[in-house]
């Protein structure tokens, strides 16, 4: 997975246009000096986009290309290029490759030209696409050939890459649009360009066949991505298996589900619920213990005795834990990590007291998380009190504090099976480099998916979808597999 | 044959004996210097501090209880952090000696990505100890590892390779938790414990 830094240039200048407005520029001024910032190795590509040449039709910042080719940078060019004259112009200022795209798509014959000259290994086709149509001249038109008959155009002449870009998310940093990618049928190495905001989408994009790439500009000048993270995390991607974490909701010694802890029923005995699901492959067990008083708190403390007594997976617990003692007396009765809520958002130095005492390994932060305005509130009391604190805001604070890892649990969704936040879940993981835990609102195969490669989320969790057997954890698991996510 | 497993404070001494028991040990847990000296079969856990680990182990003369077991031809499987006790030194707060059974030295993950590593990771492996579990998953908790050792026999990646396990002779040592592993994890309890 090639991850590819994008500039485009104005006046010699590295700048974004805001969509696509030339009398609205953001200059983030010298092309090496932003190289320099942003820490591009030599031997790295560079996409670079002339954008006077893409408004005037003529090649004009050759000049930039020349110095940063003796960086030692490989640069594929491109803005406008349509003509083979173009084409010579960037190969001879030092490019590898140039980029062609209104001509690939709408004129064949100057595409053919370019390729017997140069040869198809300097030639990147680049196809904007909207709503699934190819637009060409500045995005302004449709082209004259659908988006199967450009691909295949495109490979029928030796072309091995191809840039697309999906036109509505490009610069919108929502994310970039897995289902195109993952729609194409075409033997072109592709490279996803257009909304790439967040680490997580960059492991994603790789996570799809034929995709051996992807362009990032906005996120990286707006230092969203660290480009020596982001390719270390691709580099990891497929040793480091996603986990599906099963939940038991405990209360008095048992199992219990109910929607929105209303009408709460029995739904088995803890140790064989724990029993069973390592078994279906469980790659961690939560118990959120949901006693309603501290008599019944001792149960609970049996019940973690009991379930790590009978499994050979890790164990998180949580509920109603309010002092290190709790959280010390969990860990006693055979929990691995702790998860504190509603304490921690009172007090948020619990977190590192804990984390000093415990180790950082050992705390997870559990946030319920609710929309409320434009923006996402952490609440206490199991979702049910608002707390005046900012979710996402909250999430980065407590990664700060000391813990190894977060729980996130959209209220809104929870027990809806409508899926997971994936808005709520980007929010926090574009903004955290420990793991999320995706919780609240599975109901579908594609959530479990969606929470991953969307949200960023490096497990996902369910509670009643899994006690139900609607799904089993190895139906997840097959599916996740299927989709290119690594399993255990 | 029986299996020792040493008692330290500095480690989750009854998840791994419960392990050890799943997978067919023969077990005793004990302190004692003398018991451990004498053991054919030892078993080195460890959670946490390497300073505080290894303290201990000097304090109570288990390291030369240890060292007399492996020379007399005991073998010994040491994990997580039990696994690092047995390189020569660590750089965990400084530079502290370890027991010296395997060359190398233990050090702070040097990446981008979050420390400690908590989590599942693939380990490339190979001998007696991962029989069947050669491309296995086992679940780690660390912020140090040895790095490319001489001994190594399995290797993972967390921002760069590091080593997942060891073995010179009749000491072996794995950086995951067995005993938090599932199935892979048993496995290669069962494996240890069967070899001779």
């Amino acid at each position: 997975m090639d991850v590819i830094p994008s500039l485009d240039l104005l006046g010699g200048n590295v700048v974004r246009l805001l969509r696509g407005d030339f009398a609205n520029v953001t200059n983030y001024g010298d092309p090496e000096t932003v190289l320099d910032s942003l820490d591009v190795p030599r031997g790295s590509r560079l996409h670079i986009v002339d954008l006077e040449a893409s408004r005037s039709g003529h090649p004009v910042e050759t000049n930039i290309v020349r110095r940063l080719a003796t960086r030692g940078l490989r640069i594929q060019a491109g803005g406008g290029i349509r003509s083979l004259d173009d084409a010579r112009t960037w190969i001879d200022a030092g490019a590898e490759k140039v980029v062609i795209g209104t001509v690939a798509a709408d004129s064949p014959e100057i595409l053919r030209a370019i390729v017997d000259d140069l040869g198809p290994e300097r030639v990147i086709a680049a196809i904007d696409v909207r709503d699934g149509v190819v637009r060409v001249g500045g995005w302004e038109r449709d082209a004259k050939a659908s988006l199967s008959e450009v691909l295949a155009r495109v490979e029928e002449l030796g072309i091995a890459e191809a840039l697309i870009t999906d036109i509505s998310k490009d610069g919108a940093m929502r994310g970039p649009s897995f289902a195109l990618y993952r729609s194409l049928r075409t033997n072109l190495r592709i490279i996803a360009s257009g909304g790439v905001s967040a680490i997580s989408d960059v492991v994603s994009l790789g996570r799809i066949a034929n995709v051996s790439g992807c362009v990032i500009g906005r996120a990286l000048l707006d230092r969203r991505i660290d480009l020596a993270e982001a390719r270390a995390r691709v580099a990891t991607t497929n040793a480091i298996p996603e986990r599906v974490i099963p939940c038991l909701d405990v209360r008095d010694g048992r199992v219990v589900k109910g929607v929105n802890f209303v009408d709460i029923r029995d739904a088995g005995d803890p140790v064989e619920c724990a029993m069973r699901y390592e078994a279906e492959g469980a790659d961690e067990l939560v118990i959120l213990d949901i006693s309603a008083t501290d008599a019944n708190r001792t149960t609970a403390l049996d019940t973690v005795r009991r379930v790590s007594e009978s499994l050979f997976i890790p164990l998180t617990v949580g509920g109603g834990v309010r002092t290190i003692e709790d959280f010390r007396a969990l860990l006693r009765a055979g929990a691995d990590r702790v998860a504190i809520n509603t304490a921690a958002l009172r007090n948020p130095q619990l977190i590192a007291d804990c984390a000093r005492e415990f180790g950082v390994q050992a705390v997870v932060l559990s946030c319920d998380a609710k929309r409320t305005g434009g923006h996402f509130e952490a609440m206490v009391r199991s979702g049910k009190e608002s707390s005046g604190v900012d979710a996402v805001e909250w999430c980065r604070r407590a990664e700060e504090l000391g813990t190894g890892e977060i729980l996130l649990t959209s209220v809104d969704r929870d027990g809806t099976n409508s899926g997971y936040d994936v808005e709520l879940l980007r929010a926090v993981t574009s903004v955290v480099k420990i793991s999320v835990i995706a919780s609240g609102g599975a109901g579908h195969v594609e959530h479990f998916r969606d929470a991953i490669e969307a949200g960023g989320a490096r497990a996902v969790l369910a509670a009643s979808l899994f006690h139900d057997r609607r799904l089993s954890i190895g139906d997840v698991k097959q599916f996740l597999a299927s989709e290119g996510i690594p399993v255990r | 044959m029986k299996t020792t497993l040493i008692d330290s404070p500095v480690a989750n001494v009854a998840n791994i004996a419960r392990a050890l028991r799943t997978s067919g040990a023969d077990l005793d847990v004990t302190r004692d210097p003398t018991a451990i000296a004498n053991a054919q079969k030892l078993v080195l856990p460890g959670v946490g501090s390497f300073i505080a680990a290894m303290q201990w182990l000097k304090e109570t003369r288990i390291d030369d209880a240890i060292r007399d077991a492996v020379k007399r031809g005991a073998s010994l499987l040491g994990v997580c952090v039990g696994h690092q006790l047995l390189f020569d030194v660590s750089h965990e707060m400084g530079t502290t000696p370890g027991l010296g059974l395997v060359t190398g030295e233990v050090q702070k993950f040097d990446g981008v990505l979050p420390v400690p590593q908590i989590g599942w990771n693939r380990v490339a492996a190979q001998g007696p100890l991962f029989e069947s579990v050669e491309d296995g998953v086992f679940y780690f908790v660390n912020s140090y590892a040895a790095i490319n050792a001489p001994d190594e026999i399995a290797r993972a990646d967390y921002g760069g390779p590091f080593t997942a396990a060891v073995q010179r002779d009749r000491v072996f040592g794995v950086q995951f938790h067995p005993e938090k592993s599932s199935a892979a994890g048993l496995r290669v309890l069962r494996n240890f414990i069967a070899w001779t």
